[in-house]
């Protein structure tokens, strides 16, 4: 983690790219949809078979934030056939690329948002709330002052007023809040060890079953 | 490592606190016998408003006495000890007013007068100056740009401007202390005094904190005799400082804080940061470090005498006792907007109740009629001692004026047996608030505030247990 993240301070990034910012969440134990990078065709239709079918398909750059925005985002890609078309429209943007992300096709109805701030009077904060592409128009969030307990992770939980979504929901099994408690202190932790970062934004985490499971990740750097 | 704790350079001890409320001699500079002179006002207030029992002198061009206190062209020329200076003077001048309090070995000053870092530039300029002397001098300082300070016990006030602040504040001595970031509020809380059963202890208006803030001020407040912290905050300067200092008292702390509406930072890349609204991380710092966070300015001054009146909820399940259906089911509605739940009775406490004449409904809520006054106390012995009921919700209409009566013998009940009652009264105004005046009821305005103040005393009972745990060391 300390590796990529001094490489991407000498490389003069402000942020991440979306690998490598799920890379140094993963490091403190946030589970992620699984996913490699691909530098070809045939390694992205390599990835894709071992993966299993659908995948997505993401421009990787610490350029592309905005990736949806800019054309860089591919869902549901069912054969290698799909996976080609795919790579080389994305290839086709023209942008700057590490390469090209090919990830598991992560199904689920529940989306929330976890997250890290610097408050100018507080410090590093942990946010947790609901997620996806609404987040900021639902604007339904908790936050807490880093370092955090399982306790107060408990409680960010319990305190947004769509709470009721982790609980079993239309046939779907209640969230493993376990998991959840357990990010939400990982990312308090990392918040408050490491300076480097000023920011984290994990939106969406899409609950699969009951398990949730990372699909795109933001780390921004502090200014140099 | 991460973040730098911000705790203050000198931390000072409870003795040189003290000297900003108990000074045995202050000196006023600035005061003068000119027209509409702030510190003369100070003086006046001093003199005739509160008999400040200690020395006080008076610093002006001419060396003249005001209202009686001893006058000097120089500071340097007051041969006794002083123990505290309040500066009312321009702004320019006070960066060499300081040095000479450093010189003259004042520890301890309140910068009263406006024209610092809330004024630009140049103001900025001004107080880095002030704060580089204080600090070689080790001066601490309230203020700038503040009212100044109100010790009702030790009869001490330095406000301007004050009379109607002060006089009924000293009239009635008690054990709320108040942090003040604005002195329109020092007013508000000071007029509703009366009419809500409360005595101040201490009241301080920090103005822009350049120096003591709100964590020094609950520190001092934790260790003398407050009982409960009244805060209004504009700004957190040092949050973390801030959320120490309220892990440490065992004492209720109330803030209420403006600014809400303060956007995010418009320049934050991620979701998180353009969320992360100054006001929703406060609430999260609230809960963390066990600050009851107030709605409303008003809850200042009516909530305090839950605490002091009355013991902590210690759990959730509420009795409500009424006179009125109506109310009964306003008081349940209320409640279902909080944490607290309506209690359920058990068969025996539900006979007990039905073998009492009167009783309409012997269900939650208990529902009475036209009764006499033994049968109030039969019920509230019934329902506080069943061990189904952690408080009381206490609606009723004032028909006969033994109400009052059976009230003032709930609210000892209650203490006796440790488990409070939140009371509101739904007629007769004039003469409830008498009963609250001469009976020291902890009646509340509306069922609304009722119901609040049992909610904040079981929020403060829940912060008391988590305040058990080690949080900062784990």
């Amino acid at each position: 983690m300390e590796k990529i993240i001094q490489q991407a301070i000498r490389r003069g990034q402000s942020v991440l790219s979306e690998y490598d910012s799920k890379q140094v969440i993963s490091s403190v134990g946030i589970t992620v949809n699984r996913e490699k990078l691909a530098g070809s065709r045939q390694e992205a239709i390599a990835i894709a078979s071992e993966i299993g079918y659908p995948v997505v398909l993401k421009g990787c750059s610490d350029k592309a934030a905005h990736k949806t925005e800019m054309g860089l985002v591919r869902l549901k890609l069912g054969n290698a056939e799909e996976v080609m078309k795919a790579y080389d429209e994305i290839m086709d943007k023209g942008f700057t690329l590490d390469g090209v992300l090919v990830g598991e096709m992560i199904g689920g109805d529940r989306e929330f948002v976890m997250g890290l701030n610097r408050d100018p009077q507080f410090g590093p904060c942990v946010m947790f709330g609901v997620g996806g592409i609404f987040t900021e128009v639902i604007k339904d969030v908790a936050f807490r002052i880093a370092p955090i307990t399982e306790r107060d992770a408990e409680e960010m939980l319990d305190e947004i007023r769509l709470s009721k979504l982790l609980k079993a929901f239309r046939g779907k099994p209640a969230v493993d809040r376990k998991v959840l408690v357990q990010a939400l202190v990982a990312i308090g932790d990392l918040g408050y060890r490491c300076n480097e970062i000023a920011e984290i934004d994990i939106n969406p985490v899409i609950i699969s079953g009951n398990q949730p499971v990372v699909v795109d990740a933001l780390v921004v750097l502090k200014h140099h | 490592m991460g973040v730098s704790q911000a705790v203050s350079v000198n931390q000072f001890d409870a003795v040189d606190m003290d000297k900003f409320f108990n000074p045995s001699s202050v000196v006023i500079i600035g005061a003068s016998n000119a027209k509409f002179n702030l510190g003369a006002m100070i003086c006046k207030t001093l003199r005739d408003s509160v008999n400040y029992p200690g020395k006080v002198y008076v610093v002006n061009r001419s060396g003249e006495d005001v209202h009686g206190a001893k006058g000097f062209k120089a500071l340097k020329d007051i041969q006794d000890e002083v123990d505290l200076a309040v500066i009312i003077t321009p702004a320019s001048v006070i960066p060499g007013l300081i040095r000479q309090c450093g010189e003259q070995g004042i520890r301890n000053i309140i910068i009263e007068s406006a024209g610092f870092s809330e004024k630009g530039e140049e103001g900025k300029k001004l107080q880095n100056e002030i704060d580089e002397t204080a600090c070689f001098y080790q001066i601490r300082i309230i203020g700038p740009n503040c009212l100044g300070i109100v010790d009702v016990h030790r009869r001490f006030c330095c406000m301007y401007g004050s009379e109607k602040i002060v006089l009924p504040l000293i009239q009635q001595p008690g054990s709320v202390s108040y942090i003040l970031q604005s002195g329109g509020m020092a007013e508000m809380v000071a007029e509703r005094l009366t009419e809500n059963m409360m005595g101040v202890n201490k009241m301080v208006c920090i103005g822009n904190k350049s120096d003591v803030d709100e964590a020094d001020l609950i520190d001092y407040f934790s260790m003398d005799n407050t009982e409960v912290i009244g805060i209004y905050l504009e700004n957190v300067k040092h949050g973390r400082k801030l959320m120490t200092s309220v892990k440490q008292t065992s004492k209720p702390v109330l803030v209420y804080k403006s600014g809400k509406s303060e956007a995010g930072s418009a320049a934050a890349m991620s979701h998180t940061a353009g969320m992360a609204q100054n006001d929703a991380v406060f609430d999260g710092a609230c809960k963390q470090a066990g600050m009851i966070r107030l709605q409303s300015p008003e809850e200042l001054h009516s909530l305090p005498k839950m605490f002091t009146k009355m013991p902590l909820l210690s759990g959730n399940r509420i009795a409500i006792f009424t006179t009125s259906g109506a109310f009964g089911s306003i008081g349940a509605d209320l409640l279902a907007n909080t944490d607290l739940v309506m209690a359920e009775f058990s068969k025996e406490t539900k006979s007990k109740l039905r073998q009492i004449p009167g009783v309409f409904n012997a269900n939650n809520p208990v529902d009475i009629g036209p009764a006499p006054p033994e049968i109030y106390l039969e019920i509230y012995n019934i329902l506080i001692t069943s061990g189904e009921v952690d408080g009381l919700l206490h609606i009723v209409g004032i028909w006969q004026d033994f109400v009052k009566d059976v009230m003032n013998a709930l609210v000892n009940f209650c203490r006796r047996q440790n488990k409070p009652a939140a009371l509101y009264a739904y007629n007769s105004m004039s003469k409830l608030m008498s009963a609250r005046l001469e009976r020291e009821l902890p009646l509340f305005n509306t069922a609304e505030e009722a119901v609040r103040a049992l909610e904040v005393s079981y929020q403060q009972y829940k912060y008391l247990c988590q305040k058990e745990e080690p949080l900062w060391k784990k």
